[in-house]
């Protein structure tokens, strides 16, 4: 994967993907939108694999549940690895579901020895079926856990570190949870295993408004913010240049905004090379 | 002495927050920090009813605007507590809402709504069911009924099939683009016959003795069987047109003789 800026590849912009053939770094998709037998996306992306690296990111495979991982889910996703063979392939940090029931989000975990050890334990379990390393992704929060045994940045750390996969260290995702847990977002980048970051996620936040204490929801739908844009300079200048990757989810806009916004990106990577050199 | 609650119990807890605004959820364990507990999980329970809802908007776009935002909502937040997520993949939420529909009392003004959602739901099978080669257009058909061999017609893995009791079709085109004339809901119920053509769902009403053999067909019965089930709707039935029509959309995927066994 080149240590470039990609989009996330979304529905409303594959047709313009496919005619164009737009110059985009590489592309990243949901892996569940692969998860049908057949259909369109399949076909447009078979083509389009052709032409861009791509990255399958996951959103449905609840690392952190208490009971047992979902058999088929995995089953399917190496069955669009082995047939996309993604450079990158990545899952949250998260929980989504407990006894077949799914929120279809992605949930918090408390920072405790158990869940890190559940979690290392799910990796292991994942990468040895997919037959190679997975980056877990940093998720944003809106609440704390009682007790805990590690600060996040630390938790996060000792995942990656312990179960032996890579990072994607979403920078937006810890301003989103530094401004709603109250601490300091490059401490929590000082703290991640430099090597281990293979890739950087950027997206908008939105502002709750009317509550007593601030509150960012991570709702992918709108531009970076400038905070997020100074903390990725930061976490490029401590990790080297990262494959890096706009999301956009919600009130998508016209293509050309996310390529505008990779651009952006892109300045920052390149500005760290020309410094670097 | 407090416990803490064990990891199954408290991600119990705080899905069944997500599910019932009623339920207690893990508050106890939520960190405040200047925000009530519940304040807190609302923010996630909120945000699961939002993918949810805004997963079925997607999946049902002609009963959205068939019945509107407000009372799409709130039945699909019904539909949510009544048949919470069985997937970590949303393209599998959303296949009972007919059904959850046909249960509303408000559907006694609205018959023909759970069959518009039926059909929705074929839609979204149709678009992402398996990928096929289809039998190429050189099959003389006039050869294949002349045959005594009894054949099996395979058809595409797109293909739904949808006998309406309502006129389903007319009113799922009238929900996507409404045209200024007032439709008119005194038809019979149509037959309608869902397939993928490049990559996009094409729709047919197709006459009851059509969708009789295409549906046999479909279920794996041999060519004689499928016709006489069109027969027993129509004696004049014409299976060479059917068949014909069925190569010409490129739904046939292979003919070969049934195994006996």
């Amino acid at each position: 994967m080149p240590a470039r800026a990609g989009i996330g590849l979304r529905a409303p912009h594959v047709a313009r993907v496919l005619a164009e053939r737009p110059p985009i770094a590489w592309l990243e998709t949901h892996s569940e939108n692969l998860f049908a037998a057949g259909g369109g996306f399949h076909h447009a992306l078979r083509r389009i694999r052709a032409d861009y690296p791509l990255s399958l990111h996951g959103v449905g495979l609840s690392l952190g549940s208490a009971d047992e991982l979902d058999r088929a889910h995995l089953r399917r996703l190496r069955e669009i690895v082995d047939r996309y063979e993604p450079a990158l392939v990545s899952e949250h940090l998260c929980w989504g579901a407990l006894d077949g029931r799914h929120s279809n989000d992605l949930l918090p975990l408390p920072f405790t020895e158990e869940v890190l050890a559940l979690l290392v334990s799910r990796i292991g379990q994942v990468q040895d079926a997919l037959g190679r390393e997975i980056l877990v992704e940093n998720i944003s929060t809106y609440l704390r856990f009682e007790g805990g045994d590690y600060a996040e940045w630390d938790f996060v750390a000792a995942v990656v570190r312990r179960s032996g996969c890579a990072l994607l260290c979403d920078v937006n995702n810890i301003h989103v949870n530094s401004v709603n847990h109250g601490f300091d977002p490059r401490a929590y980048l000082r703290a991640l295993p430099r090597a281990a970051v293979k890739e950087i996620h950027l997206a908008g936040f939105t502002r709750k408004d009317g509550l007593p204490v601030p509150l960012l929801i991570d709702s992918h739908s709108r531009r970076v913010d400038a905070a997020v844009w100074e903390l990725y300079a930061d976490a490029v200048a401590l990790f080297g240049p990262v494959p890096t990757l706009i999301e956009w989810d919600q009130d998508i806009p016209q293509l050309e905004v996310l390529l505008d916004e990779a651009a952006l990106a892109q300045e920052v990577l390149d500005a760290h090379r020309a410094f670097a050199a | 002495m407090h416990t803490e609650p064990s990891l199954p119990d408290w991600q119990r807890q705080f899905l069944d927050a997500l599910y019932d605004a009623d339920a207690r959820g893990p508050a106890a364990a939520v960190l405040g920090n200047g925000l009530e507990p519940d304040a807190r999980l609302r923010i996630y329970r909120h945000s699961s009813e939002a993918i949810h809802t805004g997963t079925l908007r997607i999946t049902y776009p002609a009963v959205l605007a068939l019945v509107g935002e407000d009372y799409f909502d709130q039945a699909a937040r019904g539909y949510r507590h009544a048949h919470p997520s069985r997937s970590g993949n949303l393209q599998a939420f959303g296949a009972g809402f007919a059904g959850y529909l046909e249960m509303l009392p408000d559907m006694r003004e609205l018959a023909y709504l759970p069959d518009v959602a039926r059909l929705e739901w074929l839609r979204q099978e149709s678009a992402l069911a398996a990928d096929a080669e289809t039998a190429g257009p050189d099959i003389a058909i006039d050869d294949l009924l002349d045959t005594d061999a009894l054949l099996q017609v395979a058809l595409h893995p797109s293909i739904r099939l949808l006998a309406g009791a309502h006129p389903v079709l007319t009113v799922w085109r009238y929900a996507m683009q409404p045209t200024p004339e007032r439709l008119v809901l005194d038809g019979e119920g149509e037959h309608v016959v869902l397939w993928r053509e490049a990559g996009e769902v094409a729709m047919a009403a197709v006459d009851p003795a059509s969708f009789a053999c295409i549906a046999s067909l479909a279920h794996g019965h041999a060519l004689d069987a499928a016709h006489a089930a069109a027969q027993a709707r129509d004696p004049g039935f014409d299976l060479a047109a059917c068949l014909a029509s069925l190569f010409r959309q490129s739904l046939v995927t292979a003919i070969h003789p049934l195994n006996a066994s």
